[in-house]
């Protein structure tokens, strides 16, 4: 303690306190290497004001622009000053040798031209005399239009050299800009250079000047010269998708896109025929769930179904939900809609319950080996980024058309949440608790079923209750490929604009995912509040 | 000699692919933790741990956070493999043992407390205290008359039906001590139970564990960051420093012979006053010129505390008798030194 008193600071009024400008001016130096001692004296300044705006100019950021803060590692500034000084440039081309008045003046031409056409036509009818005024008119009317062309194309000329001067200003005010920022810009990397010293680039490194400049020169002639010739080469405007065919495969007629999408569909059909027999138990055993739902909602009579359906809402969610959900299978079933709801129902129900299934213990194993989880992930991503629309096709092409297929695609789309939040919550089952249970001498399937899946349970419920609303938004999509229910309904009237069905086939869709939401948020809350 | 219950010997944890390497460098070349580290990328845990617990012993292993103490105490009950040593636990080599019978061992014999409670939050408080019991396979009407009577013991009748979120901290820890000794365990293995705890409540829970570990003679491992608790509560006291044991002893050898300048430091702060015995700072009698008539009398065992309130009376100093016979005398000059630490 005593030691420590004694090498602490003797005590200055902050006034009195000197800065260390050799100890900073070194440090400057190390960072900025080749003109240490300018920077070192702007940093100065830099630090010694307290004003607002920059006081120092640096001539050599403001003439080299772009490639001088590439130089000195400042690649933000790079590629902002890069695009602003081509606005720039393309503004000074135009109005160099770019010519704003040519489309005006062919036009007039073109016009004069058919101005004397018709004056010949006069001529020729006077001759066979007929009456020429028709003719005569006609001319003079274009021979006014092309005036007006003409003075139309002498006004955008005159603009060119506007253009030009607006062109040079703009580049200069950039170069302003520049100039007067760069010191302060710089100063800001060395700060964090300070910091960091390994990922914040420091000195002027000739790998960067060489690297700017040939970014440079790609990037700015070919811009600047598209922008500003009237009709740019044609092989700047698209890619040349069939030349570069035409190289690779040595023919005028297939490209590259036929042949790969033609060989991608022989290797399709080849693999679907091959596996017929595996995706055809997999057809029947998603039906065998499918049909076992659709018998208990479809097959048991109505108002049996009904009953329990409002009795499960008002025991799981309270008698607000309760009577919402009668209101809502009143307008079901007074439109028509009863057994096809039910029949969406037992789609979304067999999804789910397939996620759950196989969700639930590949989630939980994922928890427990991170390994497993970093190799799944992608594959979840991609399951949740990838369009419904585009894995649609090989499910038509491997397992058909109808209600099972439908109900694999929604189990692509709705089983992540499940899997994840499962995963998610079995991670965070606090570490002490679980060593806790097997200092007392529990067994792996102890432990899981004691600690693990108790304590990650809310999780996994969350993850049910999201993978029920991902199987939801697939009701329609899945009438696509032949799924059945009402997401039919709104398929048949899209495709005839029949507005009436299409409203009311809508909101039955809404009210059947409303109940159920309502059913399962209300059950989860009250699991909560437990 | 009362029967050794844990006996640690030569034990070693090194965290690390290349432990091999490094527990050789290590017993070469004496090179320390940081340089094992940049070495060998390798951390060590414990290094050549060995001591042995007698029954009904409170074994206090003391030391600061990153000392090992955790890692070594989960070595007992083989949380943790050890890299190399064995330890013995009612004669039985604890590292041979296989799932089954380690388990076994752990439910039947050992019983542990955590710093952070770690009671699981599903279930109620006799379901908590019953789980050792439930891993074992007790029906449910046995579990529930043991863990209520566990309850009993850590005086908290009436809480059973609670979940653990709505017991305070100090009664969480008591459900925690609970659990530990529902089953009857011959070990207790205690891991800063309650270091996070608040001063009060902690001192409050020292006396009542040291009561209870006293009535029902368990052999206890009991880590801690605190020397004061180590010597309210230690029968012997370990200090580790980087993993390694630099001192064993009663908290009276602790105090007054340091054995280096890390444990020296550490004995500074703590009150002498009822660590100090009457036998360790007593002179002989003919060193005492002049009369000894009417001096306060006190046993040889007699505390600084004890031999203070005897001394503050008389001018005389205190004679210090053993089984009756007087065989020496402290003197005020001494006694005051005592309380400082018997510095000459």
């Amino acid at each position: 303690m005593a030691e420590n008193q004694e090498s602490a600071a003797t005590v200055v009024a902050a006034s009195d306190i000197e800065v260390d400008h050799a100890g900073l001016d070194a440090s400057i130096n190390e960072f900025a290497g080749p003109g240490g001692d300018y920077y070192s004296k702007n940093f100065q300044r830099i630090h010694s004001s307290t004003g607002f705006l920059p006081n120092t100019f640096n001539w050599v950021a403001a003439i080299l622009g772009p490639v001088w803060a590439a130089a000195r590692g400042i690649w933000g500034m790079f590629w902002g000053f890069l695009i602003l000084e081509m606005i720039a440039w393309v503004q000074i081309g135009r109005g160099w040798w770019g010519d704003p008045g040519a489309s005006f003046f062919e036009r007039a031409e073109k016009q004069r031209e058919r101005a004397a056409e018709f004056l010949q036509r006069a001529e020729a009818a006077r001759l066979e005399g007929a009456d020429p005024a028709r003719f005569e008119k006609l001319a003079e009317n274009i021979n006014n239009a092309a005036e007006k062309s003409e003075a139309l194309g002498a006004a955008a000329s005159s603009e060119a050299f506007a253009i030009l001067l607006g062109g040079i200003l703009t580049l200069l005010a950039f170069k302003a800009v520049q100039g007067f920022y760069a010191n302060s810009i710089y100063e800001k990397q060395y700060s964090s250079w300070r910091v960091d010293h390994k990922s914040v680039e420091s000195g002027r490194k000739l790998k960067n000047i060489i690297l700017s400049v040939v970014l440079v020169i790609l990037i700015a002639p070919l811009t600047v010269y598209k922008f500003t010739v009237d009709s740019p080469l044609e092989v700047l405007n698209a890619f040349p998708e069939r030349q570069v065919s035409a190289i690779f495969l040595d023919s005028d007629k297939a490209t590259l896109f036929t042949e790969l999408a033609g060989w991608l569909e022989q290797k399709i059909d080849a693999a679907a025929i091959a596996g017929a027999g595996g995706f055809d138990s997999i057809t029947a055993g998603v039906r065998s769930v499918l049909d076992a739902l659709s018998l208990a909602l479809i097959g048991t009579p109505w108002p049996v179904v009904m009953l329990v359906i409002c009795v499960v809402a008002w025991r799981a969610a309270g008698p607000r939900v309760a009577i919402f959900t009668a209101a809502s299978l009143a307008y079901i079933a007074l439109l028509g809609y009863w057994e096809i709801s039910m029949e969406t129902v037992a789609l979304v129900g067999a999804a789910v319950f397939i996620c759950v299934v196989i969700g639930i213990p590949l989630g939980i194993w994922f928890g427990k080996s991170r390994r497993a989880y970093n190799a799944a992930e992608p594959v979840l991503d991609l399951m949740q980024t990838l369009p419904a629309f585009v894995y649609l096709i090989p499910i038509i092409a491997f397992f058909g058309t109808g209600n099972p297929p439908g109900i694999l695609a929604t189990i692509i789309f709705g089983m992540p949440p499940v899997i994840r939040l499962t995963s998610l919550g079995v991670r965070g089952v606090p570490e002490p608790i679980k060593e806790a249970a097997v200092a007392f001498g529990a067994s792996r399937f102890q432990l899981l079923r004691d600690v693990e899946v108790p304590l990650a349970l809310p999780s996994i419920m969350t993850g049910v209750n999201q993978t029920i609303l991902m199987c939801l938004s697939m009701v329609v999509i899945i009438s696509l490929i032949g799924g059945g229910g009402l997401g039919k309904v709104i398929l048949e009237a899209l495709q005839y604009a029949a507005k009436g069905p299409g409203l009311l086939g809508g909101f039955a869709i809404l009210f059947v995912a409303m109940v159920i939401d309502r059913i399962v948020q209300g059950a989860f809350r009250r699991e909560d509040q437990k | 000699m009362t029967e050794t219950v844990v006996k640690v010997s030569n034990v070693w944890k090194v965290f690390g692919e290349r432990s091999a390497e490094a527990i050789k460098a290590i017993m070469d070349e004496g090179i320390g933790k940081p340089q094992v580290l940049e070495r060998y990328g390798c951390v060590v845990g414990v290094q050549d741990a060995t001591f042995e617990v007698p029954r009904g012993e409170i074994f206090c292993i003391m030391g600061l956070s990153g000392s090992g103490k955790s890692t070594l105490v989960r070595h007992i009950n083989r949380l943790i493999e050890p890299t190399s040593g064995t330890i013995e636990l009612l004669g039985r080599d604890v590292s041979k043992l296989n799932q089954k019978d380690l388990r076994a061992m752990r439910a039947n014999h050992i019983g542990m407390v955590f710093q952070h409670m770690a009671l699981m939050p599903h279930r109620s408080v006799r379901d908590n205290v019953a789980y050792p019991l439930e891993i074992r396979g007790v029906n449910k009407s046995k579990r529930w008359a043991v863990s209520d009577h566990a309850l009993q013991l850590v005086d908290l009748v009436g809480y059973e039906d609670r979940l653990p979120k709505e017991l305070s901290g100090g009664m969480q820890q008591r459900v925690g001590i609970a659990r530990a000794l529902a089953s009857d365990p011959e070990v207790l293995l205690m891991d800063e139970p309650f270091s996070a705890l608040d001063p009060l409540i902690r001192m409050q829970l020292q006396d009542q564990f040291k009561a209870l570990v006293a009535e029902l003679k368990k052999t206890t491992l009991f880590i801690t960051h605190d020397l004061d608790e180590a010597i309210r509560i230690g029968h012997r006291i370990a200090i580790m420093k980087d993993g390694i044991i630099v001192q064993i002893g009663t908290p009276e050898d602790i105090v007054m012979n340091p054995s280096d300048d890390y444990v020296r430091e550490f004995v500074q702060g703590i009150s002498k006053l009822k660590l100090v015995k009457a036998h360790s700072i007593l002179e002989p009698l003919e060193s005492y010129e002049g009369s000894l008539d009417g001096a306060p009398r006190a046993d040889e065992g007699a505390d600084l505390d004890q031999l203070i309130n005897h001394a503050v009376g008389t001018d005389l100093p205190v004679v210090i008798t053993s089984d009756g016979r007087d065989i020496g005398v402290v003197t005020k000059p001494r006694l005051l030194r005592g309380i400082q630490g018997g510095k000459e």
